[in-house]
């Protein structure tokens, strides 16, 4: 009886609640930032936010110091592309980590997480994990790639050293199949590796938004060069036909641990 | 390949030293610092909540991590953390958390609940903390937390040995009352010690922050499953855009040798 009422009260409320609130759940149109469902921050909640912050140190967060903006698309369904903002550490000499956002405003969504490392290390890693990896020679030299507001000289330093690197990308939010909420497991994403495959559309939104040139860095970038090795056979797995799609699956916690409790 | 791989054993959990690579080179840091200073970071100036509190790995609930979430809100029911290891400046980047309120919890579809954790008992237990911040002032804010639930990827399982991010990310769940998701002790004092708080101190003080009403069933799902989730990837035919078949692409030069025409789909 007492567990009817439980339930019948749990419905109660998530069908007040998905009344409220917009469909979280794709498919439809793409949900911009704005289609994020909450009411907007109280300037309560921000004084008390903001009066904690001051107190805190947040020395991983002050080692994000690069902004580069590429194109990631889905590692089963290359259709699906999307631009990608990049907020990067640089870890050390060879390892970057980067925090992916869907623009570069004040209300950009956490979207993903990509790291990057050189071809040393790309080498060391298990052949089976190579597969989620992809190059970054194409991107970098085709001017796609670039770090916003960079003058050139410098930004083609970085490019130097970022055409010979591999990198790894998971995102958590399909907002482009229309979630206003992070749903279902991540996605394996997968970056560009040759001409005709980017969106012109969305290129053309890119250079016009930042006022560059794709060309003009693709010709400014003629003298780079891809890893030592040439791009290794086995990032940019997609490229063989085959693609990577995620799936959840139900595993046990934890071998004997449960036993003891009462269900 | 599965989040779920590599069963830890013997593995010794890696360290921010145990990241392979060398010394950033001295243009490395000027670049750096260039950059930082030309460009804007309108996105993560807004990370300015830094929680500690620790994670289980839902698909091996013996291992309990201490984390330390950077969260920004976006609005008053949604806040988005980039999830590191330590809150040094050699953190590594571990993972993402998402944290919503109660109300966009239940709007959720029931399979999405179940990777969902709630928030309430290591927010009331005083697991969760800001370093740094008087209890009193945390309070202000854990009072509307304890009602959040949170869905954790993680995406570099360092503690089973990774020297890097390796294989996809795995689902984490949240400190619970129930076995196995109580921390060890031995790492309650640890931290303590690092940031000379107490944490049962904390749970007294929070004695009078109420939950929701009720913890939705769905979340913590391995309450009642005894399982927890791993994510695999599996390969599937690759979609295409059209005007770029493979069998036109010279895969030495990765240059497409025939033109793109019109944008139909095709699939392989």
């Amino acid at each position: 009886m007492q567990r009817d009422e439980t339930d019948r009260a749990i419905r109660e409320r998530e069908s007040a609640s998905s009344a409220r609130m917009a469909t979280a759940v794709g498919p439809g149109p793409i949900r911009g930032p704005d289609d994020v469902p909450g009411e907007p921050t109280k300037t309560m909640t921000m004084l008390k936010e903001r009066g904690a912050s001051v107190m805190q140190s947040l020395k991983p967060i002050s080692r994000i110091h690069q902004h580069l903006c590429a194109f990631h698309f889905y590692a089963y369904d290359m259709r699906r592309q999307v631009e990608a903002h990049h907020y990067c550490t640089h870890y050390n000499e060879d390892v970057h980590q980067c925090a992916i956002f869907d623009s570069d405003k004040e209300n950009a969504r956490l979207i993903g997480v990509e790291y990057i490392v050189t071809e040393k290390l790309f080498k060391s890693l298990p052949d089976e994990e190579k597969k989620l990896w992809h190059s970054h020679e194409y991107e970098v030299k085709s001017g796609v790639l670039f770090l916003p507001g960079i003058p050139q000289p410098i930004e083609h330093s970085e490019m130097k050293m970022l055409a010979k690197t591999y990198g790894k990308v998971f995102h958590f939010w399909q907002f482009d199949r229309g979630d206003s909420l992070p749903l279902g497991p991540p996605q394996l994403m997968m970056a560009l590796t040759a001409d005709g495959q980017l969106q012109q559309e969305l290129a053309a939104d890119v250079e016009k938004r930042y006022d560059v040139s794709f060309a003009e860095k693709r010709k400014n970038r003629e003298d780079l060069e891809g890893p030592e090795g040439g791009v290794h056979s086995l990032s940019n797995s997609w490229t063989s036909g085959k693609g990577l799609a995620s799936a959840i699956r139900p595993v046990e916690s934890c071998e004997g641990v449960f036993q003891s409790v009462h269900l | 390949m599965s989040s779920s791989d590599i069963s830890p054993g013997q593995a010794i959990p890696s360290t921010p030293e145990d990241v392979p690579g060398g010394q950033k080179s001295a243009s490395s840091h000027i670049l750096g610092t260039g950059a930082g200073i030309i460009q804007s970071f309108k996105p993560i100036n807004n990370f300015q909540q830094h929680v500690c509190t620790w994670a289980i790995f839902s698909h091996d609930m013996k291992r309990q991590i201490e984390t330390h979430h950077y969260c920004s809100r976006l609005n008053e029911d949604f806040l988005q953390c980039l999830v590191y290891d330590t809150d040094r400046a050699d953190g590594r980047l571990i993972g993402v958390e998402y944290i919503i309120s109660e109300r966009l919890f239940l709007g959720l579809p029931d399979e999405e609940k179940k990777l969902w954790h709630s928030h309430f008992y290591e927010i009331k237990n005083g697991l969760w903390v800001n370093p740094g911040v008087p209890e009193i002032v945390q309070k202000l804010e854990l009072k509307q937390l304890a009602n959040t639930y949170g869905k954790f990827w993680c995406t570099w399982q360092f503690d089973r040995g990774d020297r890097l991010p390796l294989g996809p990310p795995a689902l984490m769940m949240s400190p619970q009352a129930q076995a196995p998701g109580q921390i060890r002790p031995e790492l309650i004092k640890e931290r303590d010690e690092k940031y000379h708080i107490s944490t049962s101190e904390k749970a007294e003080s929070r004695k009078d922050i109420q939950g929701p009403e009720l913890i939705h069933p769905l979340s913590d799902l391995w309450k009642t499953t005894a399982k927890g989730w791993a994510v695999d990837l599996k390969e599937v035919d690759m979609i295409l855009r059209a005007g770029t078949p493979l069998a036109d692409m010279d895969r030495n030069t990765n240059v497409a040798t025939t033109e793109d025409s019109k944008g139909d789909e095709s699939r392989l």
